[in-house]
């Protein structure tokens, strides 16, 4: 089937005569209310979609489910800049700057950069996804476990220019957030480590707990000691009301080459298996930070660090369906439920779609790119809706974010969670009082368990010993592994550079000033 | 003062830690017995290093920058402590780790009634009756939006009635 074909038949699949087209509408509205809710996240609102579909046909079911699991992923974005609570660890960068942005009165701003930046970057990525589908996907398998290895690690290497004012807290802090990733049973052996005992903590640290304790609690217990608090009266001459304008043309239009870049990055972070959104959106935060004329003002409350991170993550997340449909690998938990819902339609994922299947291929491709534009003015129609809440004096607003953050917490199965979020909540404070960074931790905890697997996994394979390894071998193993190929040792090469940039660079603007 | 505290606890518990808590099990024999594999403790050990070197060098760099300064001293800890204790924010933190105790008990219902009718009187609100129904109504909203329409799992309670309430406003929709 040609690319003009694949377009003509997904369009007119999701056309379906303006049932389709109307079926589309009711998922955005419900995925954008979904992924807006705390505890109902992108994996759940695929769930909870699913019961929808049980009557429809493979078709349907799949542009439902599709346009429910990109508006979710979306939708997530809205809490993470009114509470400051992230919905997905990739959503993690957008409170950095947007919750700062809605404290000032400016959450409709916010929030329709947020959406309209995820509409981008979503739109992008399933554009490039449906042109170059097939290539990508035999690439994305060249990947060995040294290359994904280096990937990782270059999502980690940004701590050093995290906060390039306070790098060794900054380092401290991400040094901490992989050791609570070692937390729970090792990804080779599946020995317990770092438990003190505690069977809770076999299965590992649970993260959304962790993210939501760090910044929804810890920003509520702030807000208790704070003299003057968050409040809809700080929105500028807006007597009482929150401020609901959208982003100008000119506001978006500076901002064009932030959306493009992290777009692309985005994108090329998603395909690769195993890799997420969450890399993307923290790398093309940082790199945005490094590249902007005014980095000083990145984490005040600025569009562009919004644009950054929403545009990142949602290409990500769009650049996922590649490796989801065409390998049969899922990127994440919501993939994992979207390709079990699409193979329980009858969708067999893997090298074999294009050939058997090419019409559900190309349906689920034209659904994103639809589901992005009509995102945009659904989307920002509910967002002004949402950003009322912030109208709702601090008394009542306070709690009600800690119980949202308790539904949250609970929503990922057990009590533990809510007691991990309630310490996570108090060791954001004292991570406050020790100069630490919160959203270094994070980065850490998230890339670390990912990172330990495929440093394992490249060690393993490399330079293959029959008897107990000596220190040769040991050297040859490391250096095997995660040098071995030409793109690992290019990205290895990248992040040590990026690791030495906080000697060498003091030095180099010495020399130029001389 | 309470940031160097801070950085020696976590050093003698990371040594702590290195020493006793990195592996917590038997490793399989045959995993050991295969000589390409990485050591379950090899990589939490690395991290483990790595930090404990951080530390130090931070606990440096905080007692250079604070030479001489007399908000370093003890009695200056000793007197932001108690004001730490007497604050807003202690008492919400009590708040909230007694609500984590409680939601296994009592349920979500009666518990977010309970921490939102508390920690709204802590941040300000004067008329009680008002915040006293705005949580239960909230609380109550709240059990039916999530639990009862969204399908997702809340805590009931171990109390019978509390639960059969909990079940009985689930099946409401």
């Amino acid at each position: 089937m040609s690319l003009g074909q694949m377009f003509a038949s997904g369009l007119s699949a999701v056309w379906g005569g303006g049932t389709m087209f109307l079926m589309v509408v009711v998922a955005i509205i419900l995925g954008t209310i979904f992924g807006a809710l705390p505890g109902v996240s992108a994996t759940m609102a695929v769930a909870l979609g699913l019961t929808f579909t049980y009557t429809m046909g493979p078709v349907p079911a799949i542009v439902f489910l599709v346009a429910i699991y990109c508006s979710s992923i979306t939708g997530g974005s809205i809490t993470a800049i009114l509470f400051k609570i992230p919905g997905v660890p990739s959503s993690a960068p957008t409170t950095f700057d947007g919750y700062p942005m809605a404290q000032r009165g400016e959450a409709g701003k916010a929030l329709g950069v947020a959406l309209i930046a995820s509409a981008i970057g979503g739109l992008f990525s399933a554009l490039v996804m449906f042109l170059l589908s097939e290539p990508l996907a035999k690439a994305a398998l060249a990947f060995g476990q040294g290359d994904l290895f280096a990937i990782t690690f270059l999502g980690l290497s940004i701590l050093v220019v995290l906060d390039t004012d306070h790098i060794l807290t900054t380092i401290i802090s991400g040094l901490l957030g992989l050791l609570l990733a070692c937390i729970g049973q090792d990804p080779m052996a599946g020995v317990a480590r770092l438990t003190f005992g505690q069977v809770n903590l076999l299965s590992g640290m649970e993260m959304i707990p962790v993210l939501i304790g760090l910044f929804a609690v810890t920003e509520v217990f702030k807000q208790t000691n704070a003299k003057k608090r968050l409040s809809a009266e700080d929105g500028v001459g807006n007597k009482g009301k929150v401020n609901t304008k959208m982003p100008s043309m000119k506001e978006l239009w500076s901002i064009k080459w932030v959306l493009l870049r992290c777009s692309i990055v985005g994108t090329v972070v998603g395909i690769l298996p195993g890799a997420g959104a969450t890399i993307a959106s923290f790398m093309c935060y940082t790199m945005e930070n490094k590249l902007s004329k005014y980095p000083e003002k990145f984490g005040t409350g600025i569009i562009d660090g919004i644009a950054a991170s929403e545009s990142a993550n949602n290409a990500a997340t769009g650049g996922a369906m590649v490796p989801l449909l065409c390998l049969g690998i899922p990127g994440g938990n919501a993939a994992a439920v979207m390709a079990s819902a699409l193979a329980l339609k009858g969708v067999q994922m893997g090298p074999l779609l294009l050939t058997n299947q090419p019409e559900y291929l190309s349906a689920t491709f034209i659904t994103m790119i639809i589901t992005n534009i009509l995102m945009v003015i659904v989307a920002i129609g509910i967002a002004k809706v949402f950003a009322q809440i912030l109208a709702i004096p601090y008394y009542y607003l306070g709690p009600i974010i800690l119980l949202l953050a308790t539904i949250g917490s609970y929503s990922e199965g057990n009590f533990v969670g809510v007691k991990v979020m309630v310490i996570a909540g108090i060791f954001g404070i004292i991570v406050k009082y020790m100069h630490l960074n919160s959203a270094a931790i994070v980065l850490g905890l998230v890339l670390g368990g990912m990172c330990e697997q495929h440093f394992s996994l490249a060690f393993q394979g490399a330079h293959i010993v029959t008897q107990p390894m000596n220190f040769g071998d040991i050297m040859q193993k490391i250096f095997g592994g995660l040098f071995g190929t030409p793109i690992a040792a290019i990205v290895m090469t990248a992040c040590i550079l990026m690791l030495l940039s906080p000697i060498y660079m003091p030095l180099l603007k010495k020399a130029k000033k001389k | 003062m309470f940031e160097l505290i801070c950085n020696a606890l976590l050093f003698v518990f990371l040594g702590f830690t290195y020493f006793t808590h990195v592996i917590e099990a038997k490793i399989p024999k045959s995993y050991l017995k295969n000589p390409n594999v990485l050591h379950p403790s090899a990589w939490p050990k690395a991290i483990i290093i790595l930090l404990m070197i951080c530390i130090v060098i931070n606990i440096y760099k905080i007692i250079k920058k604070n030479k001489g300064n007399p908000e370093f001293g003890f009695s200056a800890f000793v007197k932001n402590s108690k004001e730490f204790f007497k604050s807003k924010m202690f008492l919400g933190m009590l708040i909230l780790i007694a609500a984590a105790f409680i939601l296994e008990p009592l349920g979500f219902v009666v518990t977010a009634a309970l921490t939102m009718f508390a920690y709204g009187i802590l941040l300000g609100e004067k008329k009680i009756w008002r915040i006293a129904l705005i949580s239960v109504g909230v609380a109550l909203l709240m059990h039916i939006l999530f639990s009862g329409l969204l399908n997702v799992t809340l805590p009931r309670g171990t109390v019978p009635f509390l639960r059969n309430f909990a079940l009985f406003l689930e099946n409401l929709f």
